[in-house]
């Protein structure tokens, strides 16, 4: 049974990424603009363009290229990248822990801050204090990471400059890194300055993109932990002497956790959308700031492997959450 | 009335937010280790007693008037803290619907011990000790597997069966038990019924028993307090109220209960007129 499931999960999977490698390759080969007119210095000859086309396939037809193209990534060969002339999995690979990083970091803000705000809201239901929980994460929640982007920079880069902002570390800091997940590394590894640096070059970035997550957590959630504090299992442990917050927080929370984790799943998928706009704003090294770059210079092969790469993010996201569902939700484990 | 009662309910008044009365000037004594069985129709105000005992009314609803003693203890003078506390160490609950009073999402041992741990400072092992005991004591079977379960593994009988030991565990002096067994289906709520006369005995404890079924009354409890509208309409011996019921609303509430030696007197519904005349009776004395 569970063997079955895992296996038709992989089964969608695979056609998943299948269609959006379709998707991709066709979209960006009938938008406007040519990668090899962009190559080459104006005034180059017939001759020329046509050399470079065929050089990189350009010159076979649709169907023709795709399957090249998927017959290598299938070989884990996604190809090399027009401008930066380098295999694209390398270089993808090589951002990728610059996004994780950041997303996850954004993640962990905003599941703290819409928690506390959630738990201070439910256990003061009713009461003023609510409707300023209320009324903050609804204000929070109407403006968009990246307005939270420049109303940070515009803050603490220029108003108060306080927080680097851009980047991913201090230049000036010496570390042979092993991976380029430079903050937990530096954790890992004891370099506090290094991971400090870290940390506080992401602040800003991951606090834009946080801060609509985590008002959308703290509404749902507090919704969810006030319709399960009518339930009769939460007067038990009143009667039995337990205090409003004990009784939020043992009883309640798995319980409203778990309707808020199906939700926070998707929007944490919304999250990493966000951070191709976000990493921009902050020059940070991720996938992001290098997907605007790909567009701009209509480096095929490079969008082709972010979008899949980001692709497949999204799917074990999702799955990673219907796991964790699973564990949280005793009534699902066996079945 | 004296000190030593285990619960004291002096003239106490619930209202609603609207100033409509669900409780007139209820009082009631519970001595140690007496049953008293709180009886009437739906909506009489029997759980609101339990409720307002345990701290647990529904936020619409207030007292408005009267005093309630837990063991000597005026639970108005105290503050949110110390009236959870010391409801807490005197009371626990036998809740109504066993289905829906666990955790869904927490194991059985945890929600038979925290309190035990946590509240009233037990060790682990006591705590897993006594858990055990009494889960062997309300006769489940290989207790130490239903520790480990979750809820939804186990049936209705066994969940109040839990509760029952879960209540007992802290050997209270005072247990309010809310209809423990009107969601249990008819052969297990006998055993219910027996388990909770046993162990009230064993341990000595003093059980507020809410209940519409005369037949349970006669069974479990010493006294009675028979109500209507919120209000006590007789308050007597057991015995008493069977062989001799002095108020009408009585006798039509014993009458409306089903017998099998007379089945062709079983069910006879309390007559509208008797409840009519009650209800304008009432009324007439909440102008004076």
């Amino acid at each position: 049974m569970f063997l079955r499931t895992v296996l038709s999960r992989l089964l969608t999977t695979l056609v998943t990424l299948f269609g959006v490698a379709v998707v991709v390759f066709v979209l960006v080969r009938v938008a406007p603009g040519n990668p090899i007119a962009m190559m080459l210095p104006p005034g180059a000859s017939e001759d020329d363009i046509a050399q470079l086309t065929a050089l990189y396939g350009f010159d076979k037809s649709l169907v023709e290229q795709f399957f090249i193209w998927i017959g290598g990534v299938v070989q884990g060969d996604f190809g090399t990248s027009i401008t930066l002339r380098q295999p694209v999995a390398d270089l993808v690979l090589s951002r990728l822990p610059a996004t994780l990083e950041l997303s996850f970091f954004a993640l962990l803000i905003a599941v703290a801050i819409g928690g506390v705000a959630a738990v201070i809201g439910a256990r003061r239901r009713g009461s003023p204090t609510e409707a300023a929980v209320d009324l903050t994460s609804g204000a929070v929640l109407s403006i968009p990471d990246f307005l939270w982007g420049l109303l940070f920079v515009l803050l603490f880069g220029v108003l108060w400059p306080v927080l680097s902002i851009s980047g991913r570390l201090d230049p000036r800091l010496e570390f042979d890194f092993l991976t380029n997940f430079v903050a937990i590394e530096g954790l890992l590894r004891g370099r506090f300055d290094v991971a400090g640096s870290a940390f506080s070059h992401m602040l800003m970035p991951a606090l834009s993109l946080a801060l609509p997550l985590a008002a959308l957590i703290a509404q749902l959630l507090k919704q969810n932990l006030k319709e399960v504090l009518i339930q009769d299992y939460t007067t038990l442990p009143r009667v039995r002497g337990f205090s409003e917050t004990q009784v939020i927080l043992r009883d309640a929370m798995r319980n409203a956790a778990l309707p808020t984790l199906t939700l926070v799943g998707v929007q944490f998928t919304f999250l990493i959308g966000g951070t191709v706009i976000v990493e921009r704003l902050f020059a940070y090294g991720g996938l992001g700031n290098m997907a605007i770059d790909a567009v701009i210079n209509r480096d095929l092969p490079l969008i082709q492997g972010i979008v899949l790469l980001f692709a497949a993010l999204f799917v074990a996201i999702n799955l990673l959450v219907d796991l964790s569902y699973t564990l949280l939700n005793p009534r699902l484990r066996h079945g | 009335m004296t000190m030593s009662s285990t619960l004291n309910i002096q003239n106490l008044t619930v209202s609603l937010r609207s100033g409509l009365p669900l409780l007139r000037q209820v009082n009631l004594t519970l001595e140690p280790g007496e049953v008293r069985a709180l009886v009437g129709e739906s909506g009489a105000g029997k759980s609101m007693i339990g409720k307002a005992v345990l701290g647990t009314l529904p936020p619409a609803t207030r007292v408005t008037r009267g005093q309630i003693f837990l063991r000597g203890q005026a639970l108005d003078h105290l503050n949110a803290a110390q009236r959870r506390h010391c409801v807490a160490q005197s009371a626990a609950l036998i809740p109504q619907d066993p289905l829906t009073a666990l955790n869904p999402v927490r194991r059985i041992a945890p929600q038979i011990t925290d309190p035990l741990t946590r509240i009233h400072g037990w060790s682990a092992e006591r705590a897993q000790t006594r858990a055990l005991e009494l889960l062997d004591r309300v006769e489940i079977r290989d207790p130490a597997r239903v520790m480990r379960s979750y809820p939804h593994e186990l049936s209705g009988g066994m969940r109040q069966r839990i509760l029952i030991a879960a209540a007992f565990a802290p050997s209270p002096p005072l247990i309010v038990a809310d209809e423990p067994t009107t969601a249990l289906d008819v052969t297990v709520q006998k055993q219910i019924l027996k388990l909770i006369r046993e162990l009230q005995k064993e341990v000595g404890t003093a059980v507020l028993f809410v209940t519409h079924d005369m037949g349970v009354v006669a069974k479990i409890s010493q006294k009675v307090s028979v109500l209507f509208q919120g209000r006590v309409m007789e308050d007597s011996t057991t015995e008493a109220i069977f062989s001799n019921p002095t108020h009408p609303y009585t006798r039509a509430l014993i009458a409306a209960t089903p017998s099998y030696a007379d089945p062709a007197r079983s069910f006879s519904p309390v007559p509208p007129e008797l409840i009519a005349q009650m209800k304008s009776k009432i009324a007439q004395e909440e102008i004076l």
